[in-house]
């Protein structure tokens, strides 16, 4: 399944964005490495139509100028769901996407149906230090399995440029307060995802998260770092395509789904 | 040094058991049952009077070897009669049981004996995968995966689910929660440099139950010790616990003649069955990874061959006059730097008077000479 590049014109400006698959749409905010195709996300997309807008500024797009903040990129995630998609999407967040995602929710409850937030960015507890900038160890922390990621076919610059887009967006803070205080008015029944091996974000991170939001599940994602997409695209795709196929009740069991595998 | 006190709960009532796996159980008595389930839980209770600090349990399966089946169930008997001791489940069989469940029965002992819980997370001998109908060949991975989960069961604040390779749950949030925090002292196997590595990963304590000599006991003990170092912080001697059985009577021929003959009944008539079941496991599946782990078994099998008076030279068994025994656990210390120790006492069918023999004997002359050792 490969996701093709488009172009919207919305009411903040021009929008490059990439598509993939069949099914109902989900809007998906991608993280800092910029607008990639995951094996994860292509599972997914067996079953969802995927909309990845290339967030202003990311693999080398425009900035646009009233774009600057990340709660102006779920304006414009909004802008997109009612220009492009034209009815209520499903939405999911990776790491930095996953702080747009929530403000979305709050701000346009009538865009959202379910929510997907994959280790998001954003709810860093007090007092813990910022993820860590050199390169060998983020690249530990980012995946348990290296060698699973895809080919990187972009620039070195793009990829420097994508990491300084973080600080266009929300400068050093890795702590949104004032999200975090309006957590409890999204009404979006939400999945959390943490890897257990993720060592970019804290679980206390994604614990506030579970305390916060009022209809929220938190699941731990086992072998996995921070591309839980990228070192487990199965279990990553399996329990998110069952999330949004039945919702709350993705808790009862379905036969053929066992909580133990066959040789327990 | 502390002192753990194992007993097996072995079912002694058999003649020849035989080497069929799985043991009939025609040959079991309900009513001589009863009446071993008694003297056994007795004694568990009385290790605590003796002076030791943990009295273990452990699980086995569909054997005379040991009538334990579901470890917990004991534990939470003696945890009624006690008040003092730890209690060290040595283990639950992790791979064989619902994760959750094991967290939850921990958690359960842990609270209700007010914090006293050793909590064993242990892969189990072959033979129970061939009684469980497990494959053998996913062991080691299920190990893992469900030793992260138990543990996330006890620590997790807020209910949470798990996504894994061989287990999934949508929503957990057991009750109750233990009261050690963050979570129950973890005690696992030492006997391989895979189960050492894991351990050490997760910083429990090593049972070196088994040990063939030293050398191979300190083997496992600086690997392990090399590992903690890696990740940051230095193991101290609770970090390892040696296993060794033990008499102790008035006269060392009478010791040994004790031990010798309740070792010939635990190999030749409680251990028939599990052997061979052992042997199949070995034979067909990836039970053992590591070469050198599947080497162990001619070692053990040889150990099981050598003569008591050189398991007694070797420094490998505590056996003896009481000061006989205070000097080998003095030798076994200065050897191998452990701060704990397990003493297996019931060895096959040991008399009950030479049981409490042996505890009478540590109680008043042994564990006073080595309490500070």
């Amino acid at each position: 399944m490969s996701f093709e590049s488009n172009t919207a014109r919305l009411p903040s400006g021009e929008l490059t964005y990439r598509v993939a698959g069949d099914g109902p749409p989900v809007l998906y905010f991608h993280a800092a490495g910029g607008a990639r195709a995951t094996a994860g996300l292509e599972l997914l997309a067996r079953s969802r139509c995927i909309y990845m807008p290339v967030i202003p500024g990311f693999d080398d797009t425009p900035l646009l100028e009233s774009v600057s903040t990340m709660r102006d990129i779920a304006r414009l995630g909004a802008e997109f769901i009612d220009g492009v998609i034209g009815e209520p999407a499903d939405v999911m967040g990776q790491s930095f996407g996953g702080w747009a995602a929530p403000w979305l929710a709050l701000d346009r409850p009538d865009a959202v149906g379910l929510m997907v937030l994959e280790c998001p960015a954003g709810f860093r507890p007090e007092g813990h230090p910022p993820p860590s900038s050199d390169p060998e160890l983020r690249l530990k922390q980012m995946f348990a399995y290296p060698a699973r990621r895809p080919p990187e076919t972009r620039s070195e610059a793009t990829l420097v440029r994508n990491r300084e887009m973080l600080h266009r967006y929300h400068g050093a803070e890795t702590r949104d307060a004032a999200l975090i205080d309006r957590l409890g008015e999204i009404e979006a029944l939400t999945l959390i995802l943490l890897g257990t091996k993720d060592g970019r974000m804290p679980r206390e991170s994604v614990q506030l998260l579970k305390d916060r939001l009022t209809r929220a599940f938190l699941v731990y994602v086992y072998d996995a770092a921070h591309s839980i997409e990228t070192d487990q695209p199965e279990r990553f795709a399996n329990l998110v395509e069952d999330f949004l196929e039945r919702g709350e009740t993705f808790l009862v069991n379905q036969a053929g789904v066992p909580a133990i595998s066959a040789t327990a | 040094m502390k002192f753990s006190y194992t007993h097996h709960m072995p079912y002694t009532h058999v003649e020849e058991a035989g080497q069929d796996w799985p043991v009939p159980n025609k040959q079991f008595d309900p009513e001589k049952g009863v009446a071993l389930y008694r003297e056994y839980i007795d004694n568990k209770v009385f290790a605590e009077e003796v002076g030791f600090d943990w009295i273990g349990c452990n699980e086995h399966h569909m054997s005379p070897y040991g009538l334990m089946p579901n470890p917990n169930l004991t534990a939470a008997a003696i945890i009624e009669r006690t008040r003092t001791a730890g209690i060290l489940q040595s283990g639950n069989i992790v791979p064989l049981t619902n994760p959750i469940r094991i967290a939850e029965e921990y958690a359960m002992l842990d609270v209700q004996s007010g914090g006293r819980l050793i909590a064993g997370f242990m892969r189990g001998i072959p033979h129970e995968y061939v009684a469980y109908n497990v494959s053998p060949d996913d062991s080691y991975p299920r190990m893992r995966e469900a030793c992260e989960l138990i543990v996330k069961c006890w620590t997790e604040p807020e209910p949470f689910g798990w996504e894994g390779e061989h287990y999934r749950f949508r929503a957990v949030s057991i009750w109750p929660r233990p009261v050690q925090q963050p979570h129950p002292r973890l005690l696992m196997s030492g006997s391989s440099p895979d189960s050492v590595s894991l351990a050490a990963e997760f910083r429990a304590t090593i049972g070196l139950l088994r040990i063939t000599d030293f050398e191979s006991a300190r083997e496992m003990k600086d690997l392990y010790t090399d590992l903690a170092r890696k990740d940051g912080w230095e193991p101290g001697p609770e970090h390892f616990m040696v296993g060794m059985p033990c008499s102790i009577a008035d006269t060392v021929e009478e010791a040994m003649e004790t031990l010798r003959s309740g070792t010939r009944f635990f190999l030749g008539v409680l251990g028939g069955g599990i052997r061979t079941a052992q042997r199949l496991v070995l034979q067909k599946t990836r039970y053992y990874r590591e070469e050198a782990h599947r080497q162990r078994f001619p070692g053990l099998a040889a150990r099981r061959e050598t003569p008591l008076e050189e398991l007694m030279e070797k420094g490998l068994v505590v056996c003896g006059t009481p000061d006989m025994a205070i000097a080998q656990i003095k030798r076994a210390k200065a050897e191998l730097g452990h701060g704990l120790m397990n003493l297996n006492i019931k060895i096959g069918n040991t008399p009950q008077s030479a049981v409490l023999r042996t505890m009478q004997a540590l109680r008043d002359h042994v564990f006073p000479a080595v309490r500070e050792v």
